[in-house]
């Protein structure tokens, strides 16, 4: 990872553009017509210093991408931003970075459009994505000046809609990991909880497949008209 | 430091990919480079409960996948009854499909998720730099050649059985024919009336059974014939007076290559078969076995068996290699081959050895030694006398008398068998030689010195006189002294270590980065299959079998004793079975080749001319020799 950011900033920086603006990074896509067996949809995990976007800032940032049904692992993104100014004492229990593994981060505005960059534009499926689209957003704006508005899905409203009567016992991306008897290698660390929110992700669009649903847009009507039908519920 | 550089610089899921593959054979035993690189260039995919993961319609597999949660099921049809099998099931860990992968081919089963299943799966190129990076990995892929082989040689078969229409082979059982219900009668009965129940049933043969239904006697036309035409008994005597006592029996599992070798050898051409009671079941015959294949193995044998002229036998010999022809596109393995080419050629030493009797008898009795390749069983179409002569000195006679009167004998026929094609031994390696054509004391001493004494021309012999049979004549001087070799050479330790030193003179031809080695000398780019190719098997498991105790001489069978023996895993002896059987398979179909464009027969190849699956495969059977040559080292520590 390390090496691979370097040579792009290498190249961003010694190349023909040489200007590394928010503004050339990919255009953010619209759900449409895309095939959900073709397109590619990234998955996003992030760590913070807590829970408030207001105050609390981003620690680290994992990613998995899904391309043609299938998470490829030679691409992703797994990274520690530079924060050393920040006291993480508060959060360093749960995602177990110190210190030492803060500085040895990046420089956060490269590394941030780096992340633009590999993301592509393509839509961005989290779990409990408010959560992390916030973060982001306030992130790319403070430190990028970055205001373009990508598509975001909870994946946290995805299982539901497709496994409506899965007993998990919980809402949590735990409950739903043991419910399909995932593994996950290393709790509450950003890749590692992309990647299993990525294979939840897979579980669904094999659902979904099953349910003839093909597009991108046709995904988006699903969550929106489940969303509703809870809000009917609940109200 | 650099450890743990790396470790840190590994993406998290990357390093989780990888710990959970170092819980799993092979990957246990390889390198973390080598698992990093299975683990940036893998994806991950889902398949829920009853999803296809990989089937033949896929074409050429191009993938290779390993479960990282759930379990797969592989799924043939078998057209007979209609009906999916589960062939196999594959779950954490585990990896699929070897065979297809490796041999570039679909998968012949599908396979399906057998609950909700996630397969790690990387790219043909990221597994072949695995295979050829990591050697581990790749013994563990090679193992799996076996099953390749397997394949291979299904392809050969259903290649030749689709133009027959029938999918019989020489390996289907017995029980698998449709057995003739035989015709059978008491011992008591008159002839005349036996002949009528045959005549009534329209066969050729009637078995004579006990009255616990166990085969007695059978009585064919051919007896008939003879009895009339020779006048030797009269219709009305019972049929057990001239019934052909002992009737050949073969158990019901047996297969038709058993049986097939049993006709050939005793020149019969029908078989009673029996149950684990020995009670007789069915007849098979000669047609019933061949009558798809047109395969005259049997009528070739008795053909040659009964010739009354060296000519005859000479004008046989290219029937043997037509039959060859037949043998392997009928989809006859290398090794039944191989033991058809010996049978027959036993066949011809021994009528060559009879007509020469009728001319001329030397009045001594004696046995027919033979050596090497053809003491092994192990002959191709290209081959060279070996020979030798075992004698008992009769009262009254010197050694050197009865040598007087047994080498000009020897030397007709020598000459004889160079007519009908068995090359003179360059060496002189043959029973008209006088240091050949030895009494059972002085072939003793003869052994003693050679084990004693082991000089390098010894050395170089072992693989001549150590692989020793007998074609005609007595066997059991020749048994009594092989007992001796063995037991002198299982205690002579020293002996051993050099037989061994010198089994790994011949090293398989791969370069270190697994490329052909071509011969120095001679053509370029070829490849000597005999002595590079297969020497090296024969030759360490020669060793392995003398020190051992296996009397056997067959290259095959002696790895099928060492594995009853304990002395081999029986998955190693079944891959370096493949293994020499497939160079054989390939020796042999490049003899066949040669012959049809009338060239002389050599054991040089060139490895550009076979298909590329056939030089993967070559390639994979040179490194199991390889590795059964490492095995040898260790044992002797070398």
């Amino acid at each position: 990872m390390l090496q691979q950011i370097k040579q792009w900033i290498a190249r961003r920086r010694t190349g023909i553009s040489g200007n590394i603006a928010p503004e050339n990074t990919p255009k953010p896509k619209t759900p449409g017509d895309q095939l959900l067996s073709q397109c590619r949809l990234i998955v996003l995990d992030l760590e913070t210093t807590g829970l408030h976007p207001g105050k609390d800032e981003v620690i680290a940032i994992g990613a998995v991408a899904i391309s043609g049904g299938a998470i490829d692992l030679s691409d992703q993104f797994d990274l520690v931003l530079r924060r050393p100014e920040l006291d993480i004492t508060q959060t360093v229990l749960i995602h177990g970075i110190g210190p030492e593994a803060l500085t040895q981060g990046h420089e956060t505005e490269d590394a941030l459009l780096f992340l633009l960059e590999w993301m592509n534009g393509d839509p961005v499926l989290a779990y409990h994505s408010a959560f992390d689209q916030k973060f982001l957003e306030k992130t790319l704006k403070a430190e990028l000046g970055y205001t373009q508005n990508h598509t975001w899905m909870d994946v946290a409203d995805v299982l539901p809609a497709f496994f409506p009567d899965a007993k998990t016992g919980g809402k949590g991306l735990d409950h739903w990991a043991d419910y399909f008897g995932l593994e996950v290698s290393a709790r509450h660390h950003a890749a590692s909880d992309a990647l299993a929110t990525a294979e939840l992700t897979l579980i669904a669009l094999n659902k979904a497949h099953k349910e003839g649903l093909k597009t991108l847009r046709e995904l988006q009507d699903k969550l929106r008209y489940h969303r509703r039908l809870r809000n009917i519920h609940h109200s | 430091m650099a450890a743990a550089n790396q470790d840190t610089t590994r993406p998290q899921n990357t390093r989780a990919i990888m710990v959970f593959l170092q819980s799993h054979a092979p990957f246990s035993n390889m390198d973390d480079d080598h698992l990093a690189h299975f683990a940036e260039h893998a994806t991950l995919r889902f398949y829920a409960d009853g999803d296809v993961v990989l089937s033949a319609e896929d074409g050429v597999v191009n993938r290779f996948y390993v479960v990282k949660q759930g379990r797969i099921r592989g799924e043939r049809h078998n057209e007979k009854v209609d009906k999916t099998e589960t062939t196999f099931e594959i779950s954490q860990g585990e990896c699929f499909p070897l065979a297809a992968i490796i041999g570039e081919r679909p998968t012949r089963t599908i396979h399906r998720a057998a609950g909700d299943t996630f397969c790690l799966s990387i790219e043909q190129d990221a597994f072949i730099t695995l295979i050829s990076e990591s050697e581990s990995f790749r013994d563990f892929c090679l193992r799996g050649v076996s099953s390749l082989l397997d394949q291979v040689n299904q392809r050969i078969q259903t290649g030749a059985m689709a133009s027959m229409g029938s999918s019989i082979s020489l390996s289907t059982p017995l029980e698998r024919y449709a057995l003739r219900n035989p015709i059978v009668c008491n011992p008591d009965l008159p002839v005349r009336k036996a002949v009528a129940r045959m005549h009534e049933n329209s066969v050729g043969s009637i078995v004579i059974t006990d009255d616990g239904r166990h085969p007695i006697g059978i009585f064919t036309l051919r007896d008939l014939r003879t009895m009339i035409a020779e006048e030797t008994c009269s219709l009305d005597e019972p049929v057990g007076q001239i019934m052909t006592k002992n009737p050949c029996c073969l158990p019901v599992h047996a297969d038709a290559f058993d049986a097939a070798m049993l006709m050939a050898e005793h020149h019969f051409a029908h078989l009673c078969v029996v149950d684990e009671h020995k009670r007789l079941i069915g007849m098979v015959s000669e047609r019933d076995l061949f009558s798809l294949q047109r395969v005259d193995l049997v009528n070739l044998a008795r053909t040659i068996g009964t010739a009354t002229h060296l000519r005859t036998l000479v004008s046989l010999r290219t029937d043997v290699s037509r039959l060859v022809d037949a043998m392997l596109a009928h989809g006859a393995d290398s090794g039944q081959v191989v033991k058809i080419i010996t049978t027959l050629n036993d066949v011809t030493v021994r009528r060559v050895l009879e007509l020469n009797i009728k001319k001329n008898d030397p009045g001594i009795a004696f046995t027919w030694l033979t050596f090497g390749s053809e003491g092994r069983q192990e002959q191709t179409l290209l081959t060279d006398q070996d020979n030798g002569i075992l004698f008992q000195t009769p009262e009254g006679m010197t050694e050197d008398q009865v040598r007087e009167k047994l080498l000009p004998f020897a030397r007709a026929v020598n000459d004889e068998l160079a007519q009908c094609g068995f090359t003179l031994c360059k060496g002189n390696i043959m029973a008209s030689n006088p240091k050949l054509c030895l009494s059972d004391h002085e072939w003793d001493d003869w052994f003693i010195r050679f084990i004693d004494a082991s000089t390098p021309q010894n050395l170089v012999y072992s693989s001549i006189f150590l692989d020793m049979r007998a074609v005609y004549g007595p066997t059991d001087s020749l048994n009594e002294l092989l007992d001796k070799v063995l037991a002198r050479i299982q205690k002579n330790a020293l002996f051993q270590k050099m037989l061994a030193g010198n089994a790994l003179q011949r090293k398989p031809p791969l370069t270190m980065f697994r490329n052909f080695r071509y011969v120095t000398d001679g053509k370029k780019n070829s490849l000597d299959l005999k002595r590079q190719g297969l020497a090296p098997f024969v030759e360490a498991v020669r060793v392995f079998a003398l020190a051992n105790g296996v009397k056997n001489a067959n290259t095959l069978e002696r790895m099928d004793e060492l594995v009853g023996k304990g002395i081999f895993d029986d998955k190693d002896a079944n891959a370096w079975k493949d293994a020499y059987s497939l160079i054989q398979a390939i020796r042999m179909r490049s003899h066949q080749e040669m012959l049809e464009r009338g060239e002389e027969l050599t054991n040089f190849i060139d490895p550009n001319d076979l298909n590329p699956l056939d030089r993967r495969i070559l390639r994979e059977s040179f490194r199991q020799a390889q590795r059964l040559q490492q095995k040898l080292e260790l044992a002797y520590q070398l």
